[in-house]
């Protein structure tokens, strides 16, 4: 009897989830605008898929995008963390000020960043311009658009996870830290033999999140450079919005989204497998 | 408080006076014409001048315009596919009215155009565009073209005229390149779909419209030779510096602004920027120029592509298709013409066959009266050219705005670009994609 209980919650994980996603997987193998009937095609949208060189760019600039969040925000969030541990002052504030680009919405964000900092005409660097630093605008080239947009979303992020990491550290047991210390630990070792280790299933979550969200990247690419210029910034969320809603190719669109989620069924089942092993420990 | 036990007669009155009028509100049978992006002062006009007029002389129609913005499209694929949506039905172009039509998500007006006569009302190239498989689904809300901006008192002190080949207006950049102007003003950042003005306008002024509606009608593929020596040509600007350092990250109403001052020497783009001549050129209006892109050898001059920025239908799923249609014959009256471009100019330029009734007086620019008197009489003679927005399948004309970046940045060839642009296109055009093309 106790699972009627589940009932409504399974009613509306499958509406909202599971009928999406069945549907998003049937489409990849349709030819459809949106507006007339679906017509079968087989694997068609997928021989698509790999024989375009945009869904190849995309999918390498998805790999580079994960590279660098893997990397330099939960680097960052570490070492900030860490330093929020050792002052007693202040604390709160700091948090405060890390956690407030969190909370800006993206298009502001994306919009102060844009015409407000890179912009080459009434921006900083129009500014710094008049002092002989001539910077180009990073989003209007194609070898520098990707990192343009992802230094924007970098300085959106690295804060949460700065947070996220300084929660982890407070639970780590106050009598480890002080016997390292009396041991005579610097900061860099206190940090690489007990800090990290104690918080490593923190950053395991936050990594494995990390690659699936880095995948599912959308907005501020879509809003500071739409993919371009020339496709150079193109990753798999906005190459499956531009064909679904601008070629009206859904079921490419569909293989493209297939794709995204192959990446992060592959995060999660590496993620289970992890939590796996240290329960059998 | 002393509270009456029975209503009052002034009461009793009040309530009857509010139930008729209610059952007045409750008669008119409401229209929902879903609208795209719209300022507030847009939206002002309107309310004024079209929602208030239509509903007082359509006392069984209420007419509400809900404005959707920039997601329209979106939203609206998805409302028509489940069998909802707005009776007005608006979409970006005629591309779309295929893909709505094929679906059976649009009422054929035919019957409509014959007994209201909007076949003797609107010009006839325009109905042909709003046709698919001989039936009409579609009317333009507005069309419009490409031309050249300029700077005439600019032009007057340099000593130049405005240039009617592709060799004068290369010299002519040469000139303002060398003056410390950028030959173009010109911008996307705010809107990468404005690189396919400078596509459409090669693609007529250098292969010409012929070649462009053979490749539109099939009988040559886009890889042909004018149109790689179009594309060429867009290539050598770019890389000449004719659209400046920050075509990216300029916006296109900035673009416009640079011929005002004077930072700009001309502004490839559409007439659809005389809607922003009063906020640049105030007070020296005199000083806007506009005229006919110039043109390669072997092409006449000038060639007019024509467009299509909009298009209005009724759904076929609507409850009220006398309300929606009386609706649509209001926006096609002279009456609507007249005062909507008195408030807002350049938008509302729908294709009515006559227009001796309407008075614009001052309201309206010289220039822009000009430059579409010059389109209507092209289009009239058959001398206009094609938009891409208007006459191209939707991935194509998507492909055609990115991958022309691909070109400029030294990624694909113009060759290469055109194979892909055709690829696609053969594509679409064999699963029914692509609008119908008037015979020339």
């Amino acid at each position: 009897m106790y699972r009627l209980y589940l009932v409504p919650t399974l009613a509306i994980n499958m509406a909202i989830i599971l009928v999406p996603a069945l549907l998003t997987v049937a489409l990849a193998f349709f030819r459809w605008d949106g507006i007339t009937e679906p017509v079968f095609v087989g694997l068609d949208n997928f021989r698509a898929l790999g024989a375009d060189r945009v869904f190849w760019t995309a999918l390498r600039n998805n790999i580079v995008w994960t590279v660098i969040f893997l990397t330099v925000p939960i680097a960052t969030g570490l070492l900030m963390a860490a330093l929020l541990l050792r002052i007693r002052r202040g604390r709160t504030a700091f948090q405060l000020i890390f956690f407030l680009p969190v909370i800006i919405a993206t298009v502001i964000t994306a919009r102060i960043w844009e015409g407000m900092i890179f912009h080459p005409q009434n921006g900083l660097f129009a500014w710094l311009a008049g002092f002989g630093i001539d910077l180009q605008n990073p989003l209007a080239q194609p070898a520098t658009a990707l990192y343009g947009v992802a230094v924007v979303d970098l300085w959106h992020w690295w804060g949460f996870l700065a947070v996220v990491f300084f929660a982890a550290l407070r639970q780590v047991p106050a009598e480890l830290i002080e016997v390292a210390q009396l041991e005579g630990a610097t900061f860099f070792q206190l940090l690489r033999h007990v800090l990290l280790p104690s918080i490593m299933p923190t950053i395991a979550l936050m990594a494995i999140m990390t690659v699936i969200w880095s995948f599912l990247v959308f907005d501020f690419i879509y809003i500071l450079t739409e993919g371009g210029p020339a496709f150079s910034s193109e990753v798999l969320a906005t190459y499956a919005y531009r064909k679904a809603f601008f070629d009206l190719q859904v079921g490419v669109a569909a293989a493209a989204a297939l794709v995204i989620s192959l990446f992060g069924i592959v995060a999660t089942v590496f993620y289970l497998r992890i939590q796996a092993r240290e329960g059998e420990l | 408080m002393n509270m009456p036990t029975r209503p009052t007669t002034s009461t009793a009155a009040a309530l009857v006076l509010l139930a008729s009028s209610a059952a007045t509100a409750s008669a008119a049978e409401r229209v929902v014409w879903w609208y795209e992006a719209a300022n507030p002062d847009q939206q002002r006009h309107l309310a004024e001048v079209l929602v208030a007029p239509f509903n007082a002389q359509n006392p069984d129609h209420e007419l509400t315009i809900d404005y959707r913005g920039n997601e329209l499209n979106r939203q609206l694929r998805v409302a028509m596919l489940a069998r909802s949506g707005p009776d007005v039905v608006m979409t970006p172009g005629p591309s779309y009215v295929a893909s709505m039509a094929q679906a059976g998500q649009l009422l054929p007006l035919d019957d409509l155009a014959q007994k209201l006569g909007w076949n003797d009302r609107l010009l006839e190239v325009f109905l042909d565009l709003g046709r698919f498989e001989g039936r009409l689904y579609a009317l333009p809300k507005t069309y419009e073209t490409l031309g050249l901006f300029y700077n005439r008192r600019v032009f007057q002190e340099q000593g130049w005229t405005p240039p009617r080949t592709i060799a004068e207006l290369e010299a002519l950049a040469e000139a303002a390149m060398a003056a410390g102007m950028t030959p173009f003003g010109a911008g996307n950042s705010n809107w990468q779909g404005a690189n396919e003005w400078h596509v459409t306008l090669v693609l007529n002024s250098v292969a010409g419209p012929e070649a462009v509606y053979q490749a539109l009608t099939g009988e040559i593929p886009w890889t042909a030779a004018p149109f790689v020596e179009a594309i060429e040509t867009l290539e050598r600007w770019w890389d000449a510096g004719y659209f400046g350092d920050h075509y990216l990250s300029t916006h296109t109403e900035q673009a416009f602004g640079k011929v005002a001052t004077g930072a700009a020497a001309m502004s490839p783009t559409g007439t659809w920027n005389f809607q922003y001549a009063p906020i640049y050129f105030d007070g020296i209006e005199d000083e806007l120029g506009f005229t006919g892109f110039p043109s390669a050898d072997g092409v006449a001059w000038p060639i007019y592509p024509l467009g299509i920025g909009t298009t209005l239908s009724i759904s076929a799923a609507t409850d009220n298709p006398e309300g929606s249609a009386a609706v649509l014959d209001y926006v096609f009256s002279q009456e609507f013409y007249t005062q909507i471009n008195k408030v807002w100019q350049a938008e509302w330029n729908t294709p009515l066959r006559d227009l001796s009734g309407v008075e614009l007086g001052d309201a309206v620019m010289p220039q822009y009266t000009q430059a579409m008197a010059d389109l209507a009489r092209a289009v009239d003679e058959q001398n206009y050219g094609y938009t891409s927005w208007t006459f191209l399948p939707p991935a194509t004309n998507n492909y055609l705005i990115g991958g022309i970046e691909e070109v400029w940045f030294g990624r694909v060839t113009p060759a290469e670009y055109l194979e892909r642009l055709d690829e696609t296109f053969q594509r679409e055009r064999a699963e029914g994609k692509v609008p119908l093309v008037p015979a020339r």
